[in-house]
Order: structure tokens, then C-alpha cells, then sequence
């Protein structure tokens, strides 16, 4: 083969392969359909296109006596399920300043199962009960933090019961009531002082 | 035959292997087997503790309920059918399917011992009765772990518990009954008979305190509880002062024998066997009963369970227990009222235990006291929680008022019942603890307690649910606040809690008795609408509507 030849060939290949990736990226764009309720949105990276919902999360606000609500991103799950486990692994994470987080240290979440009647369980692992600071207030802090994350952002679950380790559970810290699904509560949701960088509601 | 030493060693050896192994695997027996009440009568239903959960074989249950079992080797599924309807259980997975609903289970199925699959027996928990099979069976079923009974069917098997009271020189037996049956008392020889008109009873009797007028208490039957009587007996009253188809109290006034030197006329005695069903009080007793006769005081947490703490390490268990003690104190010195405690050491004891204490001694009040915890050092103040229900609670509210049933009586007849949801047996005093928890909120600040911003509020609290009079919790202060920690060890910041809670307890108990009164008006400095007028406190215990900021003084509301 002639020298020619040799760079004829290698043009040919890396154009072959330039216009294989321009039809892959046409074909394989986004093509899930929403989640019932979420809101879907694109992140900004156009390296990854992984696709996005705005969710609204709950974290203790600074008087420590209030959650407030936070929108964030979070990833996009196929269906209610799929969607709450995705919903959850984000609240789960670490608070954004000034807010802490109601979730012991540690929680990770272990499955979301969702009944036909709209009823939502979650369960968690042991930390969530055994790492528990105690007191009624931070109970009901913990415990609204789930419940109102699904039932505000997922408008088909409609209440939630907590498990921990795979169990029933009668409370967290002995306050609670966790032996059956609870509906949304905003009882304990305060309006906010905006924080810069961040998009609060309320 | 001889055997040698290393030969008997290793068998005993092996021996205590195989104990071991044999216990590990099918779990320890609890104290006593279930007993299974039916219209047929009474079978022991053997359980077994598995890491703390009380289990039950699968099979057992089928020939006592006549289900079929069957196993699914590929899912690895076990499906009961009852009556064309189905339920599906998974291993290691604590949710089961009831009929296309889904149930939550305290464990999952298993198998006992370690044997391979196929050859043990699956066990499942206690609770798959009473919140699974219940659900496809055509009869109620009721399990009541604390007494060991699963009854099944209509069956009217009342608790009955006992209590004692020394009145003036006579000995006062209270029965308790929930719900109310019909009773006959009956004298024979040196014992009192009180037979109750019932499929079975569920008693709970405590020994009786020492004198000569009762020797002793026991079961005689399934129906009867038999009094001993003293050396000092001379005659007996009863009567039965409250009743309603819930619940009623029986008096029984054991009457020490006059002395022979005294000279006053003999006292005017019932005859023997006779019984006063809902006549009026015989001499001696007061015309009017009052509304507050017995108070528990609930200390939160113990033992284990030390609750919150505060930066300076004092605990929750102690302080609540601290301050019980000072409120016992100071009610039953103030006003004679008879005030009992959950728990007066370091114990733990579960939320059930504490409303089954309160409800067997027929409490008048509930008040449970408990330290608050923040994630905000700065948080402070006594926060008063009581029961609030969403739509489950509704529906079980809405039952204890509505739902009763009608049950044939011995004798022939009928007798219309009121059915209790234990479970959530404060539905039905919701708004009288919404009265007593802003009376309290209003105490506390008259007495310069440190009253938090939120105040009243309205929540699922678990010590609650099961109680059956009014009940309220109280988070005396945040434990991690220092000045508050600080307050909270301090004997004068306990005692004028203590005081408090004693006047909004007389508070309450003018309210109760229409005695709305200077206790009370004096409550608020402000003079306004403190005071426990029930048009303010009555809220409506569901809360007001959606996105409604509750009124700056009710107790706040559950709810959107």
C-alpha cells in the first residue's frame, strides 16, 4: 500500500467514525417519558446529558426548629418508584449551607415500595433509628422529611411509612407514630430566609 | 458397659452441639403459648421466639384456620388461599401481599431450624393474624399479645382489671370492665362470687394490699373471678357507678363486722347475691363522683432507652422521672387525688405497657413527661404535644363514636355495644386533650415556665395512641439548650414545673365538673383567651383547612 493509500485509508476511518458518533448522539437522545408529577429539566454538562427533575427537599432549618424547603435537581428515575429511590438518595445526602440535615449520619436507603392505594414504604438502614439524636421535635423534623419529600414532589403517593432494616417500626426515638403511612405534613415547615446561591420557596 | 472419660466427654460434647444448634434454629418458647378462643372453645397455639419476635408455624395456622398452604420452589414464594382469596409471602422481605394490598409485617417468613430447605417448617410472625389473615378471614380476630389470647369471632371477652382502695374502715374492690357486660355478685360461705356474662374474661388482677377483710383473689373459671374473704368480713355493697357499653366500674365495699360493744344501729346491707346494675349510689357514697378520681404520670424512656441528652450529660429518663415524682407529690398532697406512675426507677418500658397500665387502672389523666432535643443549641422552651390523626385516625375516630354492635346476651335479649380500636384508643378523647393541653400551656406560663414558640401542638405521638382518657405529652425544655439543661437538673426550675402542672391539673378538673372557676380564669395574666373555654379549645382535631396557620393560641394543628 502506497503512502497515498495509508492516509486515504486513515481519513476514511476517522470520518466513518465522526459521522457513526453524530448519528449515535442524534438517535440516543433523551427519550424517557416524565415521571407522574416531576418536573424534568437537562443539567448542564453536555458531556454526561443525564436527565433531571426539579425536586423540593426538606432540611432543619438555622433556628433548628423548622425545616425549611430547598429545589434541587435530582436525578430522573423511570416511573413513582423509581423516581422515589432517586428523589431519596438525594435527600439522604448532605444539606446545603445553612441547613442541616434531619437524617442521622449515616442513613442510606434500602428499597421504596409503593402500594396500588398510593401508599409508599420506605425503608432504611438501622442507622436512621439507632443514630437518632432523640426529642419529639427532631423526631417529627426526621420523620416529615421523608414524608413530605415523596408526597410533595410525586403527587401518586399519597402517604408514607417508615421501615428500618427491612421492619416495621413503632418510632424512631419512642415519639412518633411509624406503624402506619402518614400523610404530608407541613406543620413544621417554616418560610425560610434566602440563602444566596440558592432557590428557596415559601 | 464402660465407656472411657475422652469418649463420655465428647459425647457430652456433641450433646450440648446439638442443643445448641436444635435451639438456634427453631428459636426459644415464650412464657406461655397463645391461647386460641373460638365459639368451640380454647386451644393452645404454640409459639416460638426468634431474635426477639415471637413466631408461629405456618402449618399450624393452616389446620387451625383451614387455609391452604402452598410453596412456589422457583420464586421462592409461599402463597396461603383462604376462601378465593390469596396471600403472598417472600422470605426476607417483611411486606406481604393480601389481596392485592400490601401489609406490613414486624419479620419476614422463615424457616425453622437449620436443616436443608424443604425440610423445616415456615414460620411467620404473630402479627400475620391479626394484620394479614385477618384481612381474607369472615370473622374478626383479635390478637392481645400482653394477655396471650387471640380470639376469633364475636366473641365478647371483656378485660377486667382490679383495683383496691381503702375507704374509710371498709376495703373498696373496683372492677373494671371493657367493654361493659353484664355482672351478678353472689356470697357464698366466706367468698364473693362476681360472674360475669361473658364468652371468657381477660383479666388483670393485682394481689391485694394487707388486711383481714379479703384473704385473697383468683379466676375461678372462664367467667367468674372468686374474692377470699377476711377474718373481719361482715357484708358487702356494690355497685356500679359509671357505665356505659365501653366501659364500666363495679364497686364492691368489703364492710369490716361491727365490734360487738358498739351501740349504733347496723348498717342497712343488701342481701346476699343481690347487685345494683346502674342504681343509685347506696349510703355511704358521695352523690357526686368526681371527674379526676386517679392520674398516671408517664416518665418518658428508661433503662436503655435514655432518650435525649444534654451537652452536660444529664438524661431525659432522669429528669422525667425527677419531675414525675415532685408532680406525684405535690397533686396527691394538694388534692388527694390518687396519682400512679408508669415507672418509678430506671426501667424500660414500651409505649403499649405504658397506655395498658393507664387504661387497667382507669386513669381520669394521662400526662407523659419528656425533654426536647435540637439541632440548635439556641432552642428552647416546654413544647405540650397531644394526639392528632390524619385519615387513618379519622376513620378510627369516627368508629369510636359511630361503630358498636349488637351482641345477644345469656338470658336472651341483646346488648348494644361500643367498640374500642385500641390501637388508637385516644380517637375518642382528642378534644377533651386538646382542652387539657392549652390549660397546661396556660399554667405554665402563668408559673413563669419557659414555654417554647410553638407551644400546643398537634402530632402522631406513639405513648398516646393507646391510651384511653385524655393524655397529653409534655417536653418540659430542650436538653440541648445548656441554661435550659442547667434548669431542668435544678430542684426550684423541677418543682415549679411540678406546681404547674398540679394547678392546671386542678384546672382541668374544674373544667370537667363545670366548674370553670377562678383556677382558671386566674391562668392567663393577660386575661384573655387562655382560659379553657371549650368553644376556644375545642379545635377540630383533623386541624384546619389546608395552608392555615393555626390561631396564635389553640394548640396547633395537624394537617396540611
Amino acid at each position: 500500500m502506497t503512502r497515498m493509500n495509508k492516509q486515504l485509508l486513515a481519513v476514511s476511518v476517522a470520518l466513518a467514525l465522526a459521522i457513526g458518533a453524530l448519528v449515535w448522539v442524534l438517535v440516543s437522545g433523551p427519550s424517557e417519558s416524565q415521571a407522574p408529577g416531576a418536573k424534568p429539566s437537562q443539567s448542564g454538562s453536555t458531556e454526561t446529558a443525564t436527565r433531571k427533575i426539579a425536586a423540593r427537599l426538606y432540611y432543619v432549618a438555622e433556628d433548628g426548629v423548622h425545616l425549611a424547603t430547598v429545589d434541587r435537581e435530582v436525578e430522573y428515575g423511570e416511573g413513582t418508584v423509581e423516581q422515589a429511590s432517586r428523589i431519596l438518595e438525594a435527600q439522604l445526602g448532605p444539606a446545603p449551607a445553612p441547613f442541616s440535615t434531619a437524617i442521622p449520619e449515616g442513613t442510606k436507603l434500602r428499597a421504596v415500595f409503593v402500594s396500588g392505594l398510593g401508599e409508599a414504604y420506605v425503608d432504611l438502614s438501622p442507622e436512621m433509628g439507632a443514630k437518632h439524636p432523640g426529642g419529639s421535635l427532631n423526631e417529627f423534623l426526621t420523620v416529615y422529611t421523608i414524608v413530605n419529600a415523596l408526597t410533595t414532589n410525586l403527587p401518586a403517593i399519597t402517604a408514607v411509612q417508615i421501615l428500618v432494616d427491612g421492619k416495621e417500626i413503632d418510632s424512631l426515638a419512642g415519639h412518633v407514630d411509624l406503624r402506619r403511612p402518614l400523610q404530608e405534613n407541613v406543620r413544621w415547615v417554616a418560610p425560610p430566609t434566602p440563602p444566596e446561591g440558592l432557590t428557596t420557596n415559601q | 458397659m464402660i465407656f472411657s472419660r475422652k469418649a463420655l466427654v465428647s459425647a457430652s460434647l456433641l450433646t450440648l452441639m446439638g442443643l445448641a444448634v436444635a435451639l438456634y434454629g427453631q428459636g426459644t418458647a415464650p412464657s406461655s403459648p397463645l391461647l386460641l378462643l373460638t365459639r368451640e372453645g380454647r386451644t393452645p397455639l404454640p409459639t416460638f421466639m426468634v431474635n426477639n419476635q415471637e413466631m408461629v408455624a405456618l402449618d399450624e395456622l393452616a389446620g387451625v384456620f383451614k387455609f391452604a398452604v402452598r410453596e412456589d420452589t422457583v420464586t421462592n414464594a409461599v402463597r396461603v388461599t383462604h376462601r378465593d382469596k390469596s396471600i403472598l409471602l417472600t422470605p426476607d422481605q417483611t411486606l406481604v401481599s393480601v389481596a392485592g394490598r400490601l401489609v406490613s409485617l414486624p419479620a419476614p417468613l422463615m424457616r425453622s431450624g437449620r436443616r436443608p430447605p424443604g425440610d423445616g417448617r415456615w414460620l411467620v410472625p404473630v402479627e400475620f393474624i391479626n394484620r394479614a389473615f385477618a384481612l381474607v378471614h369472615d370473622e374478626p380476630i383479635e390478637l392481645r399479645k400482653p394477655s396471650r389470647l387471640l380470639i376469633v369471632g364475636r366473641l365478647q371477652v371483656p378485660r377486667v382489671a382490679l383495683h383496691y382502695e381503702t375507704v374509710g374502715n371498709d376495703l373498696r374492690v373496683s372492677f373494671d370492665l371493657t367493654p361493659t357486660v353484664g355482672h351478678a355478685i353472689v356470697q357464698e360461705a366466706r367468698r364473693l362470687l362476681v360472674r360475669l356474662e361473658a364468652d371468657a374474661i381477660d383479666p388483670a388482677i393485682p394481689a391485694p394490699p394487707a388486711q383481714n377483710l379479703l384473704a385473697g383473689v383468683r379466676v375461678l373459671d372462664t367467667k367468674t373471678i372468686e374474692l377470699t374473704l377476711g377474718q373481719r368480713f361482715g357484708s358487702y355493697r356494690s355497685s356500679l357507678p359509671t357505665s356505659t357499653p365501653a366501659s364500666s366500674r363495679i364497686l364492691v365495699d368489703l364492710v369490716p363486722s361491727a365490734p360487738e360493744v358498739t351501740a349504733a344501729p347496723p348498717a342497712p346491707t343488701p342481701p346476699p347475691g343481690a347487685t345494683i346494675p346502674g342504681g343509685d349510689p347506696l349510703p355511704g357514697f358521695s352523690a357526686r363522683r368526681p371527674t379526676i378520681r386517679t392520674i398516671v404520670i408517664d416518665p418518658g424512656h428508661g433503662g436503655d432507652d435514655a432518650g435525649a441528652r444534654g451537652p452536660s450529660g444529664a438524661l431525659e429518663k432522669d429528669i422525667t422521672l425527677a419531675v414525675a415524682r415532685r408532680l406525684k407529690a405535690a397533686i396527691e398532697g394538694r388534692y388527694g387525688i390518687r396519682v400512679l406512675q408508669t415507672r418509678d426507677d430506671d426501667r424500660l418500658i414500651g409505649p403499649d405497657g405504658r397506655a395498658a397500665y393507664a387504661n387497667n387502672n382507669k386513669a381520669d389523666l394521662f400526662i407523659s413527661l419528656h425533654a426536647n432535643a435540637s439541632r440548635n443549641g439556641g432552642a428552647k422552651g416546654a413544647e405540650i404535644f397531644y394526639l392528632g390523626l390524619d385519615k387513618y385516625g379519622d376513620e378510627a375516630r369516627k368508629q369510636a363514636h359511630l361503630e358498636g354492635g349488637v351482641l345477644p346476651v345469656f338470658g336472651g335479649g341483646s346488648r348494644d355495644i361500643e367498640l374500642v380500636i385500641w390501637d388508637l384508643a385516644q380517637a375518642r378523647h382528642v378534644d377533651q386533650s386538646a382542652v387539657l393541653a392549652g390549660i397546661i400551656e396556660a399554667q405554665l406560663r402563668t408559673t413563669k415556665v419557659d414555654v417554647g414558640t410553638l407551644a400546643s401542638q398537634q402530632g402522631p405521638m406513639r405513648g398516646l395512641a393507646g391510651v384511653n382518657m385524655p393524655a397529653v405529652l409534655i417536653e418540659l425544655g430542650y436538653l440541648t439548650n445548656p441554661a435550659q439543661e442547667r434548669a431542668l437538673r435544678s430542684e426550684a426550675y423541677q418543682t415549679l414545673i411540678a406546681q404547674a402542672l398540679t394547678d392546671a391539673v386542678a384546672a382541668f378538673r374544674d373544667y370537667s365538673e363545670g366548674n370553670v372557676g377562678e383556677t382558671v380564669r386566674g391562668a392567663d395574666p393577660s386575661g384573655g383567651t387562655r382560659g379553657p373555654d371549650p368553644s376556644v379549645r375545642r379545635a377540630d382535631p383533623l386541624g384546619p383547612p389546608l395552608g392555615t396557620e393555626p390561631p396564635p393560641v389553640a394548640p396547633a394543628s395537624f394537617g396540611r
